[in-house]
């Protein structure tokens, strides 16, 4: 049966193939020419310049800080929304009553829309009638600018992101968690080792390629965060959170500078492209 | 790991369940603030069922024609889905059964990876010059092809997984008995699959229906509005619209957050079993 014919499959694999030519392959390709141009909308009447958008890129402050926000804002979100998978893995993997509807509660904020979130959000980091300030008044804490102080708005952002997504790292880690044979723990406990020691000599090492795939799912995902910036702070308190995705947004579609947008787009599938492909070689190991 | 002693069961058990109060206590909050009258938002209260409840939070949704931006979700949700398991199932029962000349199928499931980890943002400018040559902007059909960027990945990529746990066996059977590959498909790997088609169907469904970036760049007339634009426009119009922006968040949500169970055995099966 496999031996039939290799027109075939290509001919099941049209569809998909043209799909991807014309929404993938060819917006790749027309973007990556456009960066080579001084453009405000398509090639007519453009001017070439070379690399000269990518250049011009690196001696933009803005360009700078967006790289800057996204590097901090990708390296707290992946490594927050980890720990807190990580611990509520850690404490749902046992006997407990209600395990059936405690895992279900704990995944739903991850199926919400990205913007109802930020409904949610908005109105809790509100600085005079939010519910969060509204706790902290009640026990006598000073209120917060969550949303207003440069120092404090990427910190929001990022317990938004945990909030909405740590569900999926604690349901990656959860399974992997479930897959470490009971028989190990025994043995370990029969020879003494503490609760500490196991978990750093057998936990920890089996449960390294879920921590690596979560890490790696997070970290791709808040690269390329666009939603969340764009509804919770619209990148201020000035540059404050402004992260790629929401500059290369402001460049191509509110100052219309197509070139540079298209130069700062090719930069983020680059390092996509180089996420990816840890990623695959990641799968591949694993399916050998 | 093992419970220990019963007053260190007791603590776990006492450590998850506050945890699944926080993370569900927005969600309360937005069903509660649905109900609330705008008199009580500027209350200092920390209570979060309003003392008073109200309907006119929905009443003023319905005068917003909710109901037509909720069916331009469901029509793009819809449209986006059918298109991804038309186009990605063939795709993925040919990359699991098939030979290709020249590892062709290796390559093209890195490239599906590449897709699927660009950022979208990336696309749009080009897409936007692609739709607008098509005339398909500011149309839902122009949304629904443009979502393909998004869910044509991840439905080959969750249906290889099923199309691999179908036993080779029960179609060399049917093939000794001369069935072609069409009869094949419709009577056996499809019947055998339709659970993971289901599976897919709804992920790639909560994918659509939450989707906002290209939504916001590619509609611009309100009534072709969906949900989630909808929202946004609600969100920066002004800041403390808590009532009608709790009560559409909530009526938006309601649909996925049925289908939480769901996405829950998705996902540990996704994820579970030596990470496929």
């Amino acid at each position: 049966m496999h031996r039939r014919s290799k027109a075939l499959a290509l001919l099941l694999l049209l569809p998909a193939l043209a799909l991807f030519a014309a929404l993938t392959l060819y917006p790749l390709g027309r973007v990556l020419a456009l960066s080579l141009f001084v453009t405000d909308y398509g090639f007519e009447g453009a001017t070439f310049t070379g690399l000269g958008n990518y250049v011009e890129l690196f001696s933009h402050r803005f360009f700078r800080i967006a790289t800057w926000n996204t590097i901090v804002f990708a390296v707290l979100a992946t490594a927050s929304e980890v720990g807190i998978g990580l611990t509520l893995a850690l404490l749902v993997n046992g006997r407990i009553p209600g395990r059936r509807f405690v895992i279900p509660v704990i995944i739903m904020p991850y199926v919400l829309s990205t913007m109802v979130v930020t409904a949610i959000w908005r109105a809790w980091f509100h600085y005079d009638f939010g519910f969060l300030n509204n706790v902290l008044r009640a026990a006598q804490v000073p209120p917060v600018e969550w949303l207003f102080n440069p120092d404090i708005a990427m910190l929001s952002l990022v317990i938004v992101d945990a909030w909405q997504t740590a569900p999926l790292t604690f349901i990656i880690l959860l399974a992997g968690l479930q897959v470490i044979p009971r028989e190990v723990y025994e043995a370990a406990e029969v020879d003494g080792a503490g609760p500490v020691r196991i978990f750093r000599s057998i936990t920890l090492p089996l449960l390294a390629p879920y921590l690596f795939l979560a890490a790696l799912l997070r970290s791709v995902d808040a690269f390329k965060i666009f939603d969340k910036v764009f509804a919770l702070t619209g990148g201020g308190p000035g540059q404050a959170t402004e992260t790629l995705s929401m500059y290369v947004y402001r460049l191509g579609f509110k100052f219309f500078d197509v070139g540079l947008a298209s130069a700062a787009s090719i930069i983020m599938v680059v390092v996509a492209g180089v996420l990816a492909a840890f990623y695959a070689a990641r799968l591949l190991r694993g399916s050998s | 790991m093992t419970g220990g002693t019963s007053a260190g069961a007791w603590a776990r058990g006492a450590a998850t369940y506050l945890a699944a109060v926080l993370f569900l206590l927005p969600i309360v909050w937005m069903a509660a603030t649905s109900l609330r009258p705008p008199i009580e938002y500027i209350s200092p209260s920390i209570s979060l069922w309003p003392s008073s409840a109200t309907l006119e939070h929905y009443r003023a949704l319905m005068a917003d024609d909710v109901a037509g931006k909720a069916l331009n979700s469901i029509i793009v949700a819809l449209g986006a889905t059918s298109l991804s398991l038309a186009a990605g199932f063939p795709a993925a029962y040919a990359l699991v059964r098939l030979r290709f000349p020249a590892r062709l199928d290796m390559a093209f499931l890195v490239f599906v990876l590449l897709v699927k980890l660009t950022p979208p943002i990336s696309l749009a400018i080009p897409l936007y010059q692609v739709l607008r040559a098509l005339s398909l902007l500011d149309t839902l059909m122009g949304l629904i092809i443009v979502y393909q960027v998004y869910t044509l990945p991840f439905a080959i990529w969750m249906l290889l997984g099923f199309v691999r746990d179908v036993p080779v066996e029960y179609e060399e059977a049917a093939l000794v008995d001369g069935a072609s590959l069409a009869r094949r498909l419709a009577w056996i790997v499809v019947p055998v699959m339709m659970p993971g088609i289901i599976a897919t169907a709804v992920f790639v469904m909560i994918l659509s229906w939450n989707e906002f970036a290209y939504a916001l760049l590619f509609i611009q007339s309100p009534s072709k509005f969906t949900l989630p634009t909808f929202i946004a426009t609600l969100i920066t119009e002004d800041e403390t619209f808590w009532g009608k922006l709790s009560a559409i968040g909530f009526l938006a949500s309601l649909p996925i957050l049925l289908l939480v169970g769901f996405v829950q055995k998705g996902l540990t099966r996704g994820f579970g079993g030596g990470l496929k």
